[in-house]
């Protein structure tokens, strides 16, 4: 990254910020303070012309929700003038508003309809007959599918109050409850609405329309009530539509052109001004200085002067940080990115992630079968998924992942487990259903190469600035390494002759240790052994899972038919295959950010975030969320 | 069986059973928790899941003792 400062003449600024803005180059940030130049600020009535300008983005927004449509990278801001962009967001909000609450309340209608369906064939006959029912209060229930003992109860206690004046008439409905209406003289409608609550049943209030009809009456203008909805809403959608039609491309260009609009008001208030000049400070990829200068020198000649403020004087600022890596180890910036972004000056850890995730995950995996499985569904995923988005960086993270897997089937010889012996495959290193030792051995000695270059790493780039801690890191790693040697000169896997110096070794580093580290140099040491025992679980995750392929195979023969036995062995490959990728993907990824990157990583780097069009950015962001 | 299988056997089933307890327990703390921190502040996802990836070390060093108890024994 490199700071520049930009310098020109202050009736240039709102040029230079839209070429800049066109460029998408420029992180800006504010100036430096110097005695002779002020924030530009804003007057109070640019002030009202913001507020004017986030009240136009917030109709607009609104707009562009309830219309359902999402703005689109592709629109460009278009040259609208902003009495003209709120008279249309304005309007567009406030008839989008009220098509939403007339749908709400159609929707709020059929709904309470909808309870008295049960009624509508239930009581049809009722409705044919016309039976008139002025001067009697009609109570509308619901009983649940086993209500019959209640209904008895409640028909008895009725009797009690009301003698013979009453009617409870019940009809299984459709839905099957029963649906029930009973009949009082209006006098004793409370007497009865006290027995209905104190028994608990359901009682239906009718909407505010239907109240003081007949039954039938009810009945008949709430079924043709529910004819008629459906097409109001129909009605209504097709206004929307209409609308998104008609409207829906200028909303979005509005939307682009009003955020556009409130990013230039904020980059001019980071500039600071003289009576005459402006200042404008950033941060330029230091590839993309010179294509900043070119630019802007063949938009406003030798006005505007772009140079590089010299690193003494933004020493300790905080640098946004961009990643860069080349095409093979991209797709690995999505693990990186899930960590807090490295520090500016520090190490960028995906070409290490990109080389040793897919290699440890074939490692655990580690079968032909599993392996081609997951190549297939990550092929299928590339083919359906967008350049430069996250579902692309996975598709390429599975096919690395499925071709360590496959190599390192072909040397464990394992097809779905075991099965690839069976058929003539046979083990090049080693058989993981018996060799646990070797594949221990085999998961410590990954550990301890990915943790000695995790401390060179780190003691690499502590060399720059604190020298001694550098060294310690350095002698963290010497000594990881000498232990490793004399154990394994003392498990006799080197000549035992070794063994003596490796000690004598050990003895001269720790001191050096110590003296460079300090005197919790032996913790932390004792912690980063941990650290590469932490490695042991590539074997026991691995081990799980030739064990679950083999026992998954050994299905086909226990279920007494060889059909019913394959397919519970085909679900059993089939839950292991997913518990196989999940599995490791977990743990390689705590394998990297606990121990590996514990070793170097320095978090704290902030996002570069170039001032340019909104279009874009979002383009970008939307890229990124598919 | 004789005893000393048994107690082979016993060894590597204490081996393994004793620290995945130890493991469910820990991450029985720690999913609530992560789940709570995770309704909150979503972006601390990765952090959430490294932290209840932790303790499972415990049973599986428990896994490779056991393995190693095995494997010493002839079993």
């Amino acid at each position: 990254m490199s700071r520049i400062r930009m310098l020109g003449p202050r009736d240039q600024l709102q040029a230079v910020l839209g070429r800049v803005q066109d460029l998408g180059l420029v992180h800006l940030v504010e100036p430096a303070e110097a005695e002779s130049l002020s924030l530009l600020g804003l007057t109070s009535e640019q002030k009202r012309h913001v507020l004017s300008v986030h009240q136009i983005s917030k109709d607009v927004d609104a707009a562009l929700e309830l219309l359902d449509e999402a703005p689109s990278s592709t629109k460009a801001a278009a040259d609208i003038a902003l009495p003209r962009a709120a008279l249309i967001a304005g309007r567009s909000r406030r008839e989008l508003e009220a098509l939403a609450e007339q749908r709400q309340g159609v929707e709020e209608e059929r709904a309470l309809i909808m309870k008295f369906r049960p009624f509508f064939s239930a009581f049809r006959k009722i409705s044919q007959s016309g039976l008139d029912l002025d001067g009697i209060r009609v109570f509308y229930l619901v009983l649940r599918e086993d209500g019959e003992q209640e209904l008895r109860r409640m028909r008895a206690a009725l009797r009690e109050a009301l003698e013979d004046g009453f009617e409870l008439l019940s009809q299984p409905s459709e839905s099957g409850e029963s649906a029930m209406l009973l009949a009082v003289p209006a006098t004793d409608a409370a007497k009865a609405e006290q027995l209905l609550s104190e028994a608990g049943v359901q009682t239906l209030s009718l909407p505010d329309q239907f109240e003081d009809e007949s039954v039938s009456a009810t009945i008949q203008r709430m079924q043709t009530r529910l004819e008629d909805l459906p097409d109001e809403l129909a009605a209504i959608e097709r206004e929307r539509r209409q609308i998104a039609r008609e409207r829906g491309r200028d909303l979005a260009q509005i939307q682009a052109t009003v955020r556009d609009h409130l990013a230039t008001i904020e980059a001019m208030e980071q500039a600071v001004v003289t009576p005459r000049a402006f200042v404008l400070e950033g941060w330029v990829p230091s590839a993309a200085r010179t294509e900043l200068k070119q630019q802007l020198g063949k938009a406003f000649g030798n006005q505007i002067e772009v140079e590089t403020v010299l690193e003494e004087e933004w020493a300790g600022e905080t640098v946004p940080v961009v990643l860069t890596n080349p095409r093979l180890f991209r797709p690995f910036e999505a693990i990186t990115r899930m960590m807090p972004l490295p520090k500016y000056g520090t190490v960028d850890p995906t070409p290490f992630v990109a080389v040793f995730f897919p290699m440890f995950f074939g490692v655990v995996l580690g079968d032909i079968g599993y392996g081609t499985l997951l190549g297939v569904i990550s092929l299928i995923l590339r083919i359906r998924s967008k350049p430069s988005t996250t579902k692309r960086a996975i598709s390429e993270i599975g096919l690395a992942c499925s071709l360590f897997t496959i190599i390192f089937g072909f040397l464990y010889g394992e097809l779905f487990g075991d099965l690839g012996h069976r058929i003539g495959l046979h083990p090049i290193i080693f058989n993981r259903e018996e060799a646990f030792f070797p594949f221990l051995g085999l998961a410590i000695a990954i550990g301890d190469v990915h943790i000695v270059l995790g401390l060179v790493v780190g003691a690499v780039t502590m060399f720059r600035g604190d020298k001694r801690r550098a060294l310690g890191k350095g002698m963290a790693a010497v000594m990881v390494v000498l232990i490793a040697l004399a154990l394994m000169a003392a498990f006799e896997m080197l000549p035992e002759r070794f063994f003596t110096p490796l000690v004598i070794s050990i003895l001269i580093a720790f001191p050096i240790l110590i003296i460079a580290e300090g005197v919790l140099a032996p913790i932390e040491l004792v912690s980063t052994l941990g650290n590469v025992l932490s490695y042991a679980r590539i074997m026991a995750v691995g081990t799980a899972s030739v064990m679950m392929a083999v026992v998954a195979n050994r299905m086909t023969g226990a279920f007494g038919g060889v059909v019913v036995g394959t397919l519970f062995a085909l679900l059993f490959h089939l839950i292991n295959f997913v518990l196989g990728v999940f599995s490791p993907t977990i743990h390689m990824l705590r394998l990297h950010y606990v121990e590996f990157f514990g070793k170097f990583y320095s978090p704290g780097g902030s996002q570069y975030r170039p001032f340019r069009h909104w279009s874009a950015q979002q383009g970008a962001i939307e890229e990124r969320s598919e | 069986m004789g005893y000393e299988t048994f107690g082979l056997y016993l060894s590597a089933a204490l081996a393994i059973g004793i620290p995945a307890l130890a493991t469910g327990w820990a991450q029985s703390r720690i999913g609530p928790a992560a789940a709570a921190t995770l309704a909150e502040r979503p972006e601390l996802t990765v952090t959430a899941v490294l932290l209840i990836a932790i303790p499972e070390t415990v049973a599986i060093l428990g896994f490779v003792v056991a393995v190693l108890i095995l494997m010493q024994g002839g079993g």
